[in-house]
């Protein structure tokens, strides 16, 4: 019954499809990235930048220091978690763009009930999960509004996504600007700090919030390649018309997979508040001026929505990132050339995909 | 009685950048390309618009600039669409970014942090003594050329569609690319000129925002307007006259709101801001029934 596509395939061809995937995705990347690398040479040697110099901080920032591989994690959890809200739906050929508002409504939920319960002096061990639940929810329940109009309304997830994504923008401000949440001497809109039995706090510098960013990828992992709900989903995305006639329930893994889709950029709001911040503050969300929203969609095309491949996708997107402010930070190079590059590399990975698929 | 048209004058001045941009999307949707990254353009156009025409204090510079930069990123759009045939929402997410990126980065290397932002220089306004004392009408005429731009943009394009053989014949691509196709209609170059013409009209919104409405630049200044539009698009279920009506409606949300942050300043002023983004949801699902959609739009097109 639950026979995945590749069945029929002995493992020794399994193997030499596994060897030419595994040559042509160097091929992708290799041309993308070498052209990307090619194009910001380029324009910092029109620019007048030290181009050796730009390229080379660009790369290494992330690891030529401990504190420099310190904030690329802390950009990355994040960031992963917006890369998986956009792949996981990604795999039924679903675009969640309202990563960016679960997130904010993720982060936004935590901190209201955070100041909520701010009075019953509840313990860590209590308050830490409850939050941390309360960001899932908010976070699962907005992207299903989303799901909901897809399914019942036939109305594209991009569309309804991306209003979300304001109205999410809008109840951080109201947030953190309403009476009773608002900190008042805060020169930036910002919510009053969380007790401090709902801070998470670093070990070593790395914030804890880096468990439960692992723990996501294990559970992930485990969604797609071991349940019935991940075999129904790779089974709409290999062949959504067979699917339909096997019977799968289209109407209920659209539900779902935006749900896991919103809960876990919700948690990655949610963490940002109660490990990064202790507050709900306008901006939570973004680095250097661009959300987490856009970022996780370009890293999670970078590895064509592969859940599998995300953490990776995520963490090469970072070390970009950090290079990019250490770039602005040194040599006053905009950063904006960064994300410029960024979505340069992916439009290239993109091209250079669908050519070599055209080529088989 | 002022207040009204005052209250008018601010909605045109508003609408006339959503209208602009429901009609760019618009006009490539006709043809089966859904412009879903009028926000990057708005935002490119915007920036360079602004640079060029307070550079040269000449408005109409500024003006082909935010146009030929629209008009360049929807050319690099569709050239890559339709030699690759790549997802256009996927793509057109990534050019959404592009153009986020780009308009900063502009702005970042000609102007560089300064205290004093550049200036727009002002645009010719249209109206004598008459036009600017006529109440409430005033709002509309009373306007900057570009405003008449794009009445005479809603007018050109509503009897393009629905006066003219070749507005039919695009028209057809949107709802059936390959039955143009048998009937001689040359599909490619159609949604060339369709995505480049309305990206050159996103572009002019964008010069405008920046140049008539906020009359300098600040980074992601088109704040979702870009979006909203796509919105009214399928509001006016793709027809050129009701993009001006939806355009309207949005503007005068808009503009309410800023008065509500005035007036009571204790209302939370961000809930009218919520607005016009569930009312495209809810729209949406009312008229559901009624919306009507180019069938072949989103769907790339290859002779097989």
């Amino acid at each position: 019954m639950a026979t995945t596509p590749e069945s029929g395939i002995s493992n020794r061809a399994r193997g030499v499809r596994g060897l030419s995937l595994f040559l042509s995705s160097i091929q992708v990347y290799g041309i993308a990235i070498f052209l990307s690398f090619g194009v910001i040479a380029a324009i910092s040697a029109i620019l007048g930048y030290p181009v050796f110099e730009v390229l080379e901080t660009l790369v290494f920032s992330s690891f030529r220091s401990f504190a420099g591989l310190k904030s690329t994690i802390k950009v990355s959890i994040p960031l992963l978690f917006t890369t998986y809200a956009f792949s996981i739906p990604f795999k039924i050929k679903f675009f969640n763009i309202g990563a960016w508002g679960q997130m904010l409504l993720g982060g936004a939920m935590t901190a209201v009930v955070g100041l909520l319960l701010a009075d019953w002096n509840l313990p860590s061990v209590v308050m830490i999960p409850l939050l941390v639940l309360t960001a899932i929810l908010a976070g699962g329940v907005f992207a299903l509004i989303a799901a909901y109009l897809k399914a019942d309304y036939d109305i594209n997830p991009i569309v309804s996504t991306i209003m979300l994504n304001y109205v999410a923008l809008q109840c951080v401000a109201f947030f953190c600007t309403a009476r009773g949440f608002t900190d008042p001497k805060g020169g930036h809109p910002q919510t009053m700090l969380l007790p401090s039995s709902a801070a998470l706090g670093f070990i070593g510098g790395i914030p804890y919030s880096l468990l439960l960013a692992v723990l996501a990828v294990l559970l992930v992992s485990v969604l797609i390649n071991r349940t019935r709900l991940g075999y129904e989903i790779n089974a709409i995305g290999y062949n959504p018309v067979a699917a339909q006639s096997y019977g799968i329930d289209f109407r209920k893994t659209i539900m779902l997979t935006f749900f896991f889709g919103g809960a876990l950029a919700g948690l990655g709001g949610g963490l940002e508040v109660l490990n990064i911040h202790n507050r709900l503050l306008v901006g939570f969300a973004d680095i250097s001026g661009v959300n987490f929203g856009p970022l996780g969609v370009l890293a999670a095309l970078v590895v064509a929505g592969n859940p599998m491949a995300v953490p990776v996708a995520s963490f090469f997107m970072s070390v970009l990132l950090v290079g990019a402010d250490r770039l602005q930070r040194t040599m006053q190079v905009p950063v904006e050339l960064v994300f410029l590059l960024q979505a340069v590399i992916v439009l290239l990975i993109v091209i250079t995909r669908a050519r070599l698929s055209a080529k088989r | 009685m002022d207040a009204i048209t005052t209250f008018v004058s601010q909605t045109v001045l508003y609408a006339t950048v959503y209208t602009l941009v429901a009609l760019g999307i618009l006009i490539g949707g006709r043809a089966g390309i859904f412009n879903i990254f009028g926000e990057g353009i708005l935002l490119t156009s915007a920036s360079s618009g602004l640079i060029v025409a307070s550079l040269t204090q000449n408005w109409f510079l500024g003006f082909l600039t935010g146009a030929l930069a629209g008009g360049a990123t929807g050319l690099a759009y569709i050239y890559v669409h339709e030699t690759y045939k790549i997802n256009q929402f996927l793509l057109g997410v990534i050019f959404f970014i592009l153009g986020a990126g780009l308009s900063d980065l502009i702005y970042k290397l000609v102007v560089g942090v300064t205290l004093t932002p550049p200036i727009a220089p002002p645009t010719p306004v249209v109206g004598g003594r008459i036009l600017s004392e006529l109440p409430i009408l005033s709002g509309f005429l009373h306007q900057s050329l570009v405003v008449y731009f794009m009445y005479a943009a809603i007018l050109i394009a509503w009897w393009f569609y629905y006066g003219t053989k070749v507005g039919l014949e695009t028209r057809a691509i949107g709802e059936d690319p390959k039955a143009a196709d048998v009937v001689g209609v040359n599909v490619t170059l159609r949604r060339y000129l369709a995505t480049v013409i309305g990206s050159i009209l996103i572009g002019i919104a964008g010069a405008y925002l920046a140049i008539v409405v906020i009359k300098t630049y600040s980074s992601g200044m088109a704040g979702g307007r870009g979006f909203m539009a796509i919105g009214i698009t399928i509001f006016a279920s793709w027809k050129p006259q009701k993009a001006l009506v939806g355009g309207l409606l949005f503007a005068a949300v808009e503009v309410l709101s800023f008065t509500l942050q005035i007036v009571a300043k204790n209302f939370p002023y961000q809930i009218p801001l919520m607005l016009p983004f569930l009312a495209v949801l809810l729209i949406m699902m009312i008229f559901k029934k009624r919306i009507e959609f180019p069938a072949s739009v989103g769907k790339p097109y290859s002779r097989e």
